[in-house]
């Protein structure tokens, strides 16, 4: 879909997805690295046979085309200069100012590309009384809020503990960027979108980030579920294999699946059949009315707790599913991988390399059919460092001499 | 380029892009949203008797719960016009299908397959309408042996791995807050939706979108299939621990006047940035970072001596002025208060007709040309039906009254 569109992406370890995102949508997306190679390079985990390689590298620049460039270096800075006369996007994660000492930052560029669209991710924004805190996963999720909401309440909030922070920057970078090309179609211009990973972060909080502003309480950490007003309520549970999710509450949105609860319970005879005859959409308003027993409820949650531990997660979505449930395992990294209904949607891509090494990963984010057909989804291998040093600068017009003289320079 | 008589189109890059709206809770409400801050006419469609859960969830006005009450209902419904379709009455997908007609992209989050039922799914609304843009949007997408699992909740967190990724070693899983894959999944989708529109604008052709909003999360767990898929281990929570950086982790402050705790993120990333917090701390500046995670608990332990006397402020401050990645851990009010987050404007008041004013979070990105100012608070139940219905179908009073008694509004 976007394969008009060509993105310079000179982002490392803190916006690789971002160009990803519009890889996987077509986008012709050249990951740019000083010839050293990228910071992200020494980013963890790294492959069991190949322990020099990044997997987090290779994860976020599979579907982009590579090449070295030396930004500190002006004979680096022209070349960038020739890939952008054939871009529509930039987009870049660097500290924040270090751009405008290169003379790269959008203001300096947008006269020389006045249709450009230039995207900064950053941690906090490119303005601003903390533009130049130092950023990190864990800073970002602590300051957007919610870092202080997750974790057992007895000990020290946690993140999640494959990070996140610049995954969520990054899909905004790209949902910012899609936006200012809707409006360069309007005005021709190209513009300037600034990524705060801070805001990004916020959005994990279910909209608790407002509570304070509409005068509701501050939500806090509890272990497996929410607390409320001091109350927790758990809605994770143990099965006999792992743990699973389980939703079961009285209530207008949800009683439904409390009642189909029941019904499990009483078919395979753990609860009393004249259960059935409870309503638990409408049980609340008749307990609080007193029209209702307040301890129905508690005793279901009880049975429903010892029949969940007796049996392994994987049954308990068959059961799940038979009933309508709102009840899922907690899926560990390996079920992941075993899941059989990845397998069924075809999320795995095993993709050959150029030396012929075969590796597998999680396949593009969306299925997507133009005119009713499917798009392949396929994808290239990530680059090696400078892989497409000759093909891409070869399109550009530069000659093997001028190549070669860069490469002389350390250019590339 | 005027969508209708009494629904005016909006101010942005996106203005005359008209959106049905009809998913629910957070995910695809949030897209929506977007859609509407930049300029697109949308219109929510919701089902007046199946109470969507984000208008049940809060954080509510004046803690005090209500369908009308919900900042999150609030939060992601802002900037668009509010319909009331039962779409099992057929009078109901009528009216549905001649809006199908009048939008350029339609957003739905049903269970699969219920669509179908009512012959509204993508297949029959192609044939009205042969270059329509649809996303639908589910917890495990359109196919697959488990496409009927019911995800809100806790669910997608659970199966899209993050519940078990957070937690500590020794204890079950804590889980992240909330709905876990309802945070990256509008990413993927505003991305595609754009480029699917920009594609329709320049071939003509229809594009449909089969969003499996877990694998939207995968996407951000990628390092850890990645490694696991080709023979690596398998990855486990780890509390806050980092196998790069250390110190790493949440560490106890002098809690202010009146709250009961009060925490400092710190991320060590290199030897430098080391050598700048032992300075501050009075440890020894000289070790790297094998030896570091080797006495890790001695140095959790001296942090914590440092922070514990300190308020966070002096703490963020003192630790971000040596080059060391610092930041409170922001409660609401916090958050409410940050500079920088006031710099960006990020908290946007609106006027409301129930509660005066209430309070929106400004859109996730500053794009210098196309300032976002939301236009209107999210919709009340059915607020805009008699617009919609008059401006963009041109209904006039007696078959509104008449559609109103087949009980396809109600």
């Amino acid at each position: 879909m976007l394969s008009p569109y060509r993105v310079v992406d000179l982002t490392d370890e803190r916006g690789v997805l971002a160009g990803q995102m519009l890889a996987d949508l077509g986008a012709d997306v050249i990951q740019v690295e000083p010839p050293g190679g990228s910071s992200g390079r020494g980013v963890a985990p790294f492959f069991a046979d190949r322990p020099e390689e990044s997997v987090y590298w290779a994860a976020y620049t599979r579907g982009k085309r590579g090449v070295t460039c030396e930004l500190d270096h002006p004979r680096g800075r022209e070349l960038l200069f020739r890939l952008l006369e054939d871009a529509d996007f930039l987009i870049e994660s660097s500290d924040v100012g270090r751009m405008a000492a290169l003379g790269l930052d959008y203001g300096s560029l947008h006269e020389r590309f006045p249709q450009l669209i230039y995207t900064s991710i950053s941690a906090f924004g490119q303005t601003g009384p903390k533009a130049h805190y130092v950023g990190s996963d864990l800073a970002i999720w602590a300051s957007g809020t919610p870092l202080l909401m997750t974790g057992d309440d007895d000990r020290p909030p946690i993140r999640v503990s494959q990070p996140q922070s610049w995954g969520h920057a990054s899909g905004d970078a790209a949902g910012g960027s899609m936006l200012a090309l809707h409006a360069r179609h309007q005005t021709g211009r190209g513009q300037h979108v600034d990524v705060s990973a801070q805001v990004s972060a916020a959005q994990a909080t279910l909209g608790q980030v407002l509570a304070y502003q509409l005068g509701a309480s501050e939500p806090e950490r509890f272990a497996g579920g929410v607390k409320q007003r001091g109350i927790g309520f758990r809605v994770s549970a143990e099965a006999a294999n792992g743990h699973i999710v389980l939703n079961m509450a009285p209530g207008p949105a949800v009683g439904h699946f409390a009642n189909h609860a029941v019904q499990w319970l009483v078919d395979i005879g753990a609860a009393d059949p004249s259960l059935l005859e409870e309503n638990f959409r409408t049980y609340a308003d008749r307990v609080a009315s007193g029209d209702a027993d307040p301890e129905i409820f508690p005793q279901i949650q009880r049975i429903m707790t010892e029949e969940v531990v007796k049996r392994s997660k994987e049954e308990m979505l068959e059961i799940s599913i038979k009933y309508d449930l709102l009840l899922v395992p907690v899926l560990t990294i390996v079920d992941l991988a075993e899941s059989k209904q990845l397998e069924a949607r075809q999320f795995w891509r095993e993709i050959e390399d150029d030396d012929g090494r075969r590796v597998t990963y999680p396949g593009p984010p969306l299925k997507i059919f133009l005119d009713g057909e499917p798009r392949s989804g396929d994808t290239r291998p990530p680059p090696k460092l400078g892989q497409h040093n000759d093909e891409v600068y070869g399109e550009l017009g530069l000659s093997a001499t001028e190549l070669s003289s860069l490469r002389s320079d350390g250019v590339i | 380029m005027t969508t209708a008589n009494n629904l005016p189109d909006g101010n942005g890059p996106l203005a005359g892009v008209k959106v049905l709206d009809l998913s629910w809770i957070v995910a695809g409400p949030t897209v929506g949203r977007a859609l509407a801050d930049f300029g697109a006419t949308v219109i929510r469609v919701e089902s007046p008797i199946r109470v969507d859960t984000a208008r049940v969830v809060g954080p509510f006005h004046g803690d005090l719960p209500g369908v009308e009450n919900s900042g999150l209902y609030g939060n992601v419904n802002a900037g668009k016009w509010g319909l009331t379709l039962s779409l099992n009455v057929p009078e109901a997908q009528d009216i549905f299908r001649r809006l199908v007609r009048w939008a350029d992209i339609v957003s739905e989050s049903f269970t699969a397959g219920i669509l179908a039922r009512w012959n509204l799914d993508y297949p029959h609304l192609r044939e009205l309408k042969p270059d329509l843009i649809m996303l639908s949007s589910t917890l495990l997408g359109q196919t697959g042996p488990y496409n009927q699992v019911s995800g809100f909740g806790s669910q997608g967190a659970g199966m899209s791995g993050v519940q078990y990724l957070t937690g500590w070693p020794d204890r079950s899983p804590a889980g992240p807050f909330g709905p876990y894959t309802d945070y990256p999944a509008p990413r993927f989708a505003l991305t595609a939706l754009l480029a699917a529109l920009d594609h329709r604008n320049r071939t003509g052709e229809g594009v449909f979108i089969d969003q499996a909003q877990a694998e939207g999360t995968l996407q951000l767990l990628a390092p850890a299939l990645i490694d696991y898929l080709n023979g690596g281990p398998a990855l486990d929570a780890r509390g806050n621990d980092d196998p790069q950086m250390c110190p790493h982790g949440v560490y106890r402050c002098r809690p202010p006047m009146g709250r009961a705790e009060s925490w400092v993120a710190i991320a060590v990333a290199d030897n430098d940035q080391w050598r700048a917090l032992a300075e501050v701390i009075g440890a020894n500046p000289e070790l790297p970072l094998a030896h570091r995670r080797e006495i890790q608990k001695e140095i959790d332990a001296a942090i914590s001596a440092w922070t514990s006397t300190r308020f966070v402020s002096e703490v963020e401050e003192a630790l971000q002025r040596v080059g060391v990645s610092a930041h409170r851990l922001s409660t609401t009010e916090d958050a409410t208060n940050d500079p920088q987050l006031a710099h960006r404007d990020h908290f946007r008041r609106l006027p409301h007709s129930l509660h005066g004013e209430t309070v929106i979070e400004g859109p996730r990105y500053i794009l210098s040309e196309a300032p976002v100012e939301p236009a209107r608070p999210a919709p009340q139940y059915g607020e805009h039906n008699v617009q919609i219905l008059k401006g963009v179908l041109g209904l006039s009073d007696a078959a509104i009254e008449d559609l109103a008694a087949s009980g396809a509004l109600s």
